[in-house]
């Protein structure tokens, strides 16, 4: 059969989500004994550049006619790690589970934290939350452009998009000192003020990136390469995303208009003005396109939020409560009850009432969510973690049926997975 | 609003503005299909499973947490041991749902079982339970039934023990540190 | 090719670019005096040449480290001026395994296959905390630091390393080449 007339034309009818077992697609009996299968390994280690996931798959020529995803080879203990530490060094291990968007894993866990303790950020922090966020949404779609690229060929996408990131990467390093990894969220605000070099940095960002962007969308849009093969591919209904759970770019890629951020408007989302890129065909090119779109609208927020934070200059950028938050060092030096506390917190750690919470937030590849439970101590009891990417990659399954191997590449880079989520 | 509704409900609680519905662990399938067919929770975001092993053994002095200091409504509170809420049984498997409406209403439904008790699976339910299902089995040896394909997943195939219960070790090495014999 | 010059003489400018006056360190040092002590003919000089400029990576790229390892690559930091831009897919072709993340027990084997199945000579940087050490996680999932199952030539700390201390690493190990230090697993085996 032709390649044209084996890509389908609108999304599919019913479902195709395998069954029994929803997650692995089975090579059907009769082919398993006519046919010639091949099962091939994707091993841990393999050329393109999601890290360390292995794929089993059965192949009939070039057909996919089985696959199975095997995980945990990047498991870390994270959640067990970090029952040993207390809340204030625990904020360390939440930005290596998803390691591209680092910021937005610390702010689901510090957001946990402070709805455990009933805290009222100060507007600056939720302003410059907002826009870090922003800021690690962009970077985090750029390496899935440039890795994505990478891996269908558009080798340039590659160091485009790793040029961009550099320049946010600067900016990171500018506001809170490293690059990846911040560290920069506490319980109750940021750990420092915004030094005041950032703003000019920014808003030259905030000038130069819409017109890379456009760059990009020029390069790979209309390109007959690009389009043959992420055009049908991939295939995903609105019905099979929501029953697998997916979330983000690819939930909005197959028509679900969702977005947390609109939905449950947590930070500065409700003030900001922006719009949820939502397309209908449910493919890898609509993924493409809501990846893009995002990007455009993350520019958006983070000038809007650029202006409000500049105008809080001297403005508090933490809680005042000295039970939670360490006392300023000058401080230390004349008072008594500063000193005290500043020892309580840093050799107990400060304490958390007893509940549990369950907080999700819009994070670059889709919902992000932390549960918490404490039991009023210094240290968590329970964390947990629900990271997008296991969730997505349950959904390989799905997404691959009637594809050929070359397709298998690129709708798990659609997908978006980073395996430091999935194995945690 | 009220989930007495639920079938096999037994508790609900109502805290940092989320709401918490407690079923019993049998009839958890037909709860599960209650609340995604009639009250529209098509979305399951994630399943937990929580080992209480030794809540409660060390208490928590006071409560420096709030905002303003010590608890006022507990003023003799100051030195003594408060200890946490006792917890039912050992386990709490807790599945966080999500409606996908306007608002973002969300429920956590939870089912308590003790050491070997198994759960019922809820696959058919929303099919990306699959996974959350194998994980708890993995970490926390939660048993369930009607899993079609309960291994592990995240630990190796021949891994034995369960990670993350409390009566699991950390492991890792001690660190050495230089200059020491 | 000058080959009877110290090995100060050409190329380690390494620490003295920025700090001016500053006399050889230690470890200029101690290569200096390997490289008395071994004395390269000038073949064995001409090979480590050779090897040190264009000594192709294997793409073992596990978790955050790895895109820092990406962003060598990227044009900032530009790993091709010394050659190296070519990363392998297959370790057959491969010279160097940049270890660059966590190892989890369960990838353990699957790195150890790898490392047998490159090439001799090959060499091995353990980029980033967890790879030197186990990093932050000190558990029971976690490698202790990739020394247990591979010889480990440079150790790269950081968390992740910036790009330009994932270099720094990668010129001390050119360095090292050229003195005619062996790679590590002719010098000692696995750490236990």
């Amino acid at each position: 059969m032709a390649i044209a007339e084996r890509r389908p034309t609108a999304i599919y009818e019913g479902t195709r989500i395998p069954s029994p077992i929803p997650t692995v697609l089975r090579v059907p009996d009769d082919l398993r004994e006519t046919g010639d299968i091949l099962q091939v390994n994707f091993g841990p280690n393999h050329p393109s550049t999601h890290g360390v996931l292995r794929l089993i798959v059965d192949l009939n020529g070039e057909d996919v006619v089985g696959l199975e995803a095997v995980i945990g080879y990047l498991h870390t203990g994270f959640e067990k790690n970090m029952e040993q530490k207390t809340w204030w060094k625990a904020i360390t291990y939440p930005e290596r589970i998803d390691y591209v968007a680092f910021q937005n894993n610390e702010y689901v866990f510090v957001a946990a934290i402070e709805k455990l303790l009933g805290l009222e950020i100060p507007p600056k922090a939720v302003w410059m939350r907002t826009l870090l966020n922003e800021l690690n949404r962009l970077h985090s779609h750029l390496v899935w452009l440039g890795t994505s690229g990478l891996e269908l060929g558009a080798i340039s996408m590659f160091w485009y998009c790793f040029r961009e990131r550099d320049q946010i990467l600067d900016l990171f390093e500018l506001v809170t000192g490293y690059r990846m990894h911040t560290r920069y969220f506490q319980a109750g605000g940021l750990a420092e003020d915004v030094p005041r070099g950032f703003y000019p940095e920014c808003r030259k960002f905030v000038e130069w990136m819409p017109k890379a962007i456009d760059d990009y969308d020029n390069l790979l849009r209309r390109n007959e390469i690009w389009l043959e093969r992420t055009k049908g591919i991939g295939l995903l209904s609105a019905e099979d995303a929501i029953a697998l759970g997916q979330s983000g770019p690819v939930l909005r890629a197959s028509g679900v208009d969702w977005d947390l951020r609109k939905a449950q408007p947590y930070l500065a989302y409700g003030e900001v003005d922006f719009d949820v890129p939502v397309y209908p065909h449910g493919d890898v090119y609509d993924r493409y396109r809501v990846h893009i779109d995002e990007m455009r609208q993350s520019v958006r927020i983070v000038a809007q939020c650029l202006d409000v934070v500049e105008g809080m200059e001297g403005e508090p950028w933490i809680v005042d409560d000295r039970k939670i938050v360490l006392p300023p060092r000058e401080e230390l030096h004349t008072s008594m009850e500063s000193l005290i506390h500043h020892f309580k917190i840093v050799t107990e750690g400060y304490r958390v009432p007893e509940g549990e919470v369950y907080v999700a937030i819009e994070a670059p590849r889709g919902e992000m969510g932390c549960y918490v439970v404490s039991d009023g101590g210094p240290r968590p009891w329970r964390v947990k973690f629900r990271g997008t990417s296991f969730v997505a990659l349950e959904a390989t399954a799905t997404c691959t049926s009637n594809a050929l191997v070359a397709d298998l590449i690129a709708i798990v880079g659609s997908l978006d997975t980073v395996m430091g989520e999935v194995d945690r | 609003m009220s989930w007495g509704h639920v079938p096999g409900y037994v508790s609900e609680k109502e805290a940092h503005g989320e709401q918490t519905v407690v079923v019993e662990p049998e009839r958890l399938v037909e709860a599960a299909l209650h609340l995604r067919d009639e009250e529209g929770f098509s979305f399951l975001s994630d399943i937990t499973a929580t080992d209480y092993l030794g809540w409660g053994q060390k208490g928590v002095a006071g409560y420096i947490g709030t905002a303003t200091g010590r608890d006022l409504n507990r003023p003799a509170s100051q030195g003594f041991q408060v200890l946490p809420e006792l917890k039912p049984k050992r386990f709490s498997m807790s599945y966080h749902l999500l409606a996908l409406r306007p608002g973002a209403p969300r429920l956590r439904l939870q089912v308590w079982v003790e050491d070997g008790e198994p759960v019922p699976s809820v696959v058919e339910v929303w099919p990306t339970a699959d996974w959350h299902e194998r994980e708890a089995w993995d970490m926390m040896g939660i048993r369930i039934e009607g899993h079609p394909n309960l291994a592990r997943i995240l630990m190796d195939d021949d891994w034995e023990g369960h990670p993350l219960r409390k009566d699991y070790p950390i492991g890792g090495e001690p660190v050495r540190f230089s200059g020491e014999e | 090719m000058a080959v009877n010059r110290p090995l100060r003489e050409y190329g380690l400018k390494s620490e003295r670019v920025l700090w001016r006056g500053k006399g050889p360190s230690s470890f200029e040092n101690e290569v200096e005096q390997l490289e008395q002590r071994l004395g390269l003919t000038t073949l064995e000089k001409a090979v480590a040449w050779a090897q040190t400029k264009s000594m192709w990576p294997d793409t073992f790229g596990l978790a955050c480290c790895a895109i820092e390892m990406m962003a060598i690559v990227s044009s900032r930091y530009d790993i091709a001026r010394f050659g190296m831009e070519a990363f392998r897919a297959s370790p057959r072709q491969a010279d160097l395994l940049i270890v660059s993340g966590r190892v989890a027990h369960k990838m353990a084997a699957p790195l150890r296959q790898i490392y047998d199945q490159m090439l001799e000579p090959k060499w091995v940087i353990a980029m980033g905390a967890c790879a030197s050490s186990g990093g932050m996680f000190n558990n029971y999932t976690t490698l202790q630091g990739v020394d247990k199952i591979v010889a480990v030539d440079v150790y790269v700390p950081g968390c992740p390393p910036r790009p330009e201390a994932l270099m720094e690493g990668i010129i001390r190990l050119h360095e090292r080449v050229l003195a005619g230090i062996p790679p590590a697993y002719e010098v000692r085996g696995v750490a236990s």
